[in-house]
C-alpha cells in the first residue's frame, strides 16, 4: 500500500537519500584506496596527487606471495625470456624472485599467516558460538542458582583491556608451551568471544517461546533433540549474527597475536605491518596483503546476510 | 485412548500453592472441560498431566499406571497450546509430520497419516504454507492436527480458541466437538469461557484458587451448584445471592430476604435439614425471580430500581429489604424505575447455602 506523499515529503526523502550517498562514499574511500593500490605498479602508488587512472596489474600479489631480492644489474635476456609471465613482472620492477638451490620458489610468509588466521578464526568462532549457545540455552531455560551473578561474571571477563592480561598470559603460555601455537590462540580467542556469545545468544534464545520445545517434548522428543530440531533453527538469526561478530573479532585481533606468536602460528594482522619495516616500503604489497585480508570477513558476512537481515518477528506464535 | 486419574495432587511454585489436593478421574473417551478464572491453576493442572510440570506430591495415573515421574515424551499425550506454537521454520506439512518423526514411522505411512489428518481438518490446501501465512483459525486447525496425527492416548487443550475472534470461536467450537465425536479421544480442555465449557463438555470441572469446586455434567453444575462459588460463576446473568433468615417449623417455612418485613413461603424440603433461625444464603437465578403486576398468593410488594433492556428480555432489579434481586422478564414488562410490582420466588429453583462454609445445603441431603 503506497501512501500518498506530499511534494515536501518527496523532497525530504531525496535529501535523505543524497545524505546517505555522501556518507557511503566517504566510507568507501579507504576501501577504494586499498583496493586500487593493490593493483597499481609500484611507482604509481605514492604519487601526489594520487593516480586514479592506471593499467591495473597483479604484480603486487605476486610480490606478496614470494620472497624477492633487489637486482644489482639488469637481468640477462635469456633468463628474462625463460621466466614465466608473473616472474617477468617482478623482474620488470627491478627485483628477482628468490629460489632455493633446487630452483624452487621461496614463498613469503603471507600465505601461511593467512592460513593461520583462517584456522584460528574459524575454529575459535565455531567453539565460541557453539559453547555460547549451549550455555545461553541453559541460562535461559533452567533455574540456575545465582544466575545473575554468573552472567555478570561471564561478562566481566570482557571488561579488562586485552593489553592488561597480555603479559601474564604470555608468561603462563610460555610455561605450558602454548605460545606460538594455533591451540594457544584458539583458546584465547574462544575465551575472549565466549562472554559475548553467551550474552547475545541468551537474548535470542529468551525470545524463542518455550512452548516450541514443550510441544516437541510432549510429541516424543528428548530435550536434546528438541534443542537441535527446534531451538537451533529458530536461533539461526542470532547464531549468524554472533558468528559474524566473533569471526570479525578473532580475524582482526592484533595485540595478543603480536605478543603470543612470532612464526609458526602467527596470524596475518601482526604480519602485514611488519612488512612495512623491511627495506624500502612497497605500499602496493602492503595494499595487496590488506586487500586479501579484507575478503574473508566480507564473504562470510555476505553469505550470512539473509540470516542477519531477517527479523525475529516471523514466528507464528500468538502472545 | 485412556483414562486419566489425579490423586491428591499438590503443586507449589516456591511458597505459592497452585494446585490444592486435586482428585479427579477422567474416563476413557470423555470430554472434560476445566473451567475457572484466570490464575486458578487450570494450565498448571494440564501441564502436570502432560508432564511439562512436575507435581510436588500426589499421583497422576494414565490407564492405571503412575506416570508422575515419567518424562512428557513417554506419556503419549498430545497438547495444544493457547499460542498454537507452530514451528515457524517448518511448513504446515512438516509441522503435522513432526510428532511422527519422533517415532520413526516409514515415509509412506507418515505421508498417509498427515494427509488423512489434513483431510479431517479441511486443510489439505494449506500443507505447503508456512505458519506465518495462516489465519488464526487455520493455525489452530494445524495445531490440533499436529496433536491428533499420532493418535495419542489423550488430547489436552489449553484455551485453544481463546485467541480467536468471537465468530471464529463459535465455528471452531463446533469443529472441536465434531472431531471429538468422530475420534472419541479422551480430551481435557481448559477455558475460562463458560459457554465454551457448557457446549463442549461431557463433564465440567470447576476450579477456584487451585481447589476443585465441583465436577459434573453441564446441566448439573448449572442446576445443582455445589457451593456459592459455582453458583455465581456458572450462568449468565449471574445468580442472585442474598442473605436470608428462615423461620417457622414443619410444613412451610418462611424465608426472609434481606431482613424485609415479610417472607416467602418455602416447603421445608427445599432447605434440607437447615433449622429455623439458621443464617443462610439464598441463590436464585433471575429466571426464577417471578414478577407480576397483580397481587398474588405469597408475593411481596416491591419497587423496581433498575431496568436493563437486553432485546429478547429485560433484567429488572427489585429491592427486597436490604437486598437487590435481579429478575428476568419479558421485554417491556416493567416500564420504568420505581414501579411497584409483586415478586415471588420459584422454590424449585432456589438454592440454599451455608453462609459460613458456602456449601450447598443440597450436598447434605
Ligand atoms: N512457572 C511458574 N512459577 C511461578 N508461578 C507460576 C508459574 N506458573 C504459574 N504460576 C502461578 O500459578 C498460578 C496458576 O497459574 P495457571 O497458569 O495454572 O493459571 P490458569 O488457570 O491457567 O490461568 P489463565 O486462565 O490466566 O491461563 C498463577 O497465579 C501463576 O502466577
Ligand atoms: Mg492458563
Amino acid at each position: 500500500m503506497a501512501a500518498v506523499r506530499t511534494p515536501r515529503e518527496i523532497f525530504l526523502n531525496r535529501v535523505a537519500i543524497a545524505a546517505v550517498m555522501v556518507v557511503l562514499l566517504i566510507m568507501l574511500v579507504p576501501i577504494y584506496w586499498i583496493g586500487s593500490t593493490a593493483f597499481k605498479p609500484r611507482n604509481l602508488a605514492t604519487t601526489i596527487p594520487p593516480t586514479v587512472f592506471f593499467q591495473p596489474e597483479v604484480s603486487p600479489f605476486v610480490k606478496l606471495m614470494t620472497k624477492r631480492s633487489q637486482l644489482r644489474k639488469p637481468v640477462e635476456q635469456e633468463v628474462y625470456d625463460a621466466a614465466p609471465w608473473w616472474e617477468k613482472m617482478v623482474l620488470d620492477g627491478g627485483e628477482k624472485v628468490v629460489r632455493t638451490g633446487k630452483g624452487k620458489i621461496r614463498p613469503s610468509g603471507y600465505g601461511q599467516r593467512f592460513t593461520n588466521s583462517l584456522i584460528v578464526s574459524i575454529i575459535s568462532t565455531f567453539l565460541a558460538v557453539s559453547m555460547g549457545t549451549l550455555t545461553a540455552y541453559g541460562f535461559s531455560r533452567f533455574k540456575v542458582k545465582g544466575e545473575d551473578d554468573w552472567l555478570f561474571f561471564i561478562l566481566s571477563t570482557r571488561m579488562l583491556p586485552p593489553v592488561v592480561v597480555a603479559i601474564p598470559m604470555y608468561l603462563m603460555y610460555r610455561v605450558v608451551g602454548l605460545n606460538d601455537s594455533h591451540l594457544g590462540l584458539i583458546i584465547l580467542y574462544t575465551a575472549f568471544n565466549l562472554s559475548f556469545s553467551v550474552w547475545i545468544m541468551k537474548g535470542f534464545i529468551d525470545e524463542i517461546p518455550r512452548e516450541y520445545e514443550e510441544a516437541a517434548l510432549v510429541d516424543g522428543y528428548t530435550r536434546i533433540q528438541a534443542f537441535f530440531k527446534i531451538v537451533l533453527p529458530e536461533a539461526m538469526t542470532g547464531i549468524a549474527a554472533t558468528a559474524v561478530f566473533c569471526f570479525i573479532t578473532a580475524w582482526n585481533e592484533y595485540a595478543f597475536a603480536l605478543i603470543m606468536t612470532n612464526r609458526r602460528a602467527q596470524t596475518a594482522p601482526p604480519y602485514i605491518p611488519s612488512q612495512v619495516g623491511s627495506g624500502l616500503p612497497d605500499w602496493t604489497v602492503i595494499a595487496a596483503g590488506t586487500f586479501l585480508f579484507l575478503l574473508p570477513v566480507a564473504i562470510f558476512t555476505f553469505l550470512l546476510r539473509n540470516h542477519l537481515l531477517r527479523g525475529m518477528s516471523f514466528g507464528a506464535i500468538r502472545k | 485412548m485412556a483414562q486419566i486419574e489425579l490423586r491428591n495432587v499438590q503443586k507449589f511454585f516456591g511458597a505459592v500453592q497452585v494446585i490444592k489436593d486435586m482428585n479427579l478421574t477422567i474416563e476413557d473417551g470423555e470430554f472434560v472441560v476445566m473451567l475457572g478464572q484466570s490464575g486458578c491453576g487450570k494450565t498448571t493442572t494440564l501441564r502436570a498431566i502432560a508432564g511439562l510440570e512436575t507435581v510436588t506430591s500426589g499421583e497422576i495415573l494414565i490407564d492405571g499406571k503412575e506416570v508422575q515421574n515419567e518424562k512428557a515424551a513417554d506419556r503419549d499425550i498430545a497438547f495444544v497450546f493457547q499460542s498454537f506454537s507452530l514451528y515457524p521454520h517448518m511448513t504446515v506439512y512438516e509441522n503435522i509430520a513432526f510428532p511422527l518423526r519422533a517415532v520413526g514411522m516409514s515415509n509412506s505411512e507418515r505421508d498417509k497419516a498427515v494427509k488423512e489428518v489434513a483431510e479431517i481438518l479441511r486443510i489439505p490446501n494449506l500443507l505447503k504454507r508456512r505458519p506465518s501465512a495462516l489465519s488464526g483459525g487455520d493455525m489452530q486447525r494445524v495445531a490440533i492436527g499436529r496433536a491428533l496425527v499420532r493418535r495419542p492416548k489423550a488430547l489436552l487443550m489449553d484455551e485453544p480458541i481463546g485467541a480467536l475472534d468471537a465468530k471464529l470461536r463459535e465455528e471452531m467450537r463446533a469443529e472441536i466437538k465434531r472431531l471429538h465425536i468422530s475420534r472419541g479421544s479422551t480430551s481435557v480442555y481448559v477455558t475460562h469461557d463458560q459457554i465454551e465449557a457448557m457446549s463442549l463438555a461431557d463433564r465440567i470441572v470447576i476450579m477456584h484458587d487451585g481447589v476443585l469446586q465441583q465436577i459434573g455434567a453441564p446441566e448439573e453444575v448449572y442446576l445443582k451448584p455445589a457451593n456459592l462459588f459455582v453458583a455465581q460463576f456458572v450462568g449468565s446473568p449471574v445468580m442472585n445471592v442474598a442473605d436470608v433468615s428462615v423461620s417457622g417449623n414443619g410444613g412451610d417455612v418462611s424465608v426472609v430476604v434481606g431482613k424485609a418485613d415479610a417472607g416467602f413461603a418455602f416447603p421445608q424440603s427445599t432447605l434440607g435439614n437447615a433449622k429455623a433461625g439458621h443464617e443462610l444464603s439464598l441463590g436464585i437465578r433471575p429466571e426464577a425471580v417471578l414478577l407480576s403486576h397483580d397481587k398474588s398468593d405469597g408475593a411481596i410488594e416491591v419497587k423496581s430500581t433498575n431496568i436493563e433492556p437486553l432485546g429478547s428480555h429485560d433484567i429488572v432489579d427489585v429491592q427486597i429489604g436490604s437486598e437487590v434481586l435481579r429478575a428476568r422478564t419479558e421485554s417491556g414488562f416493567v416500564s420504568g424505575e420505581g414501579q411497584t410490582v409483586w415478586v415471588n420466588l420459584d422454590p424449585t429453583q432456589a438454592h440454599f447455602f451455608d453462609r459460613a462454609s458456602g456449601l450447598s445445603l443440597r450436598g447434605h441431603e
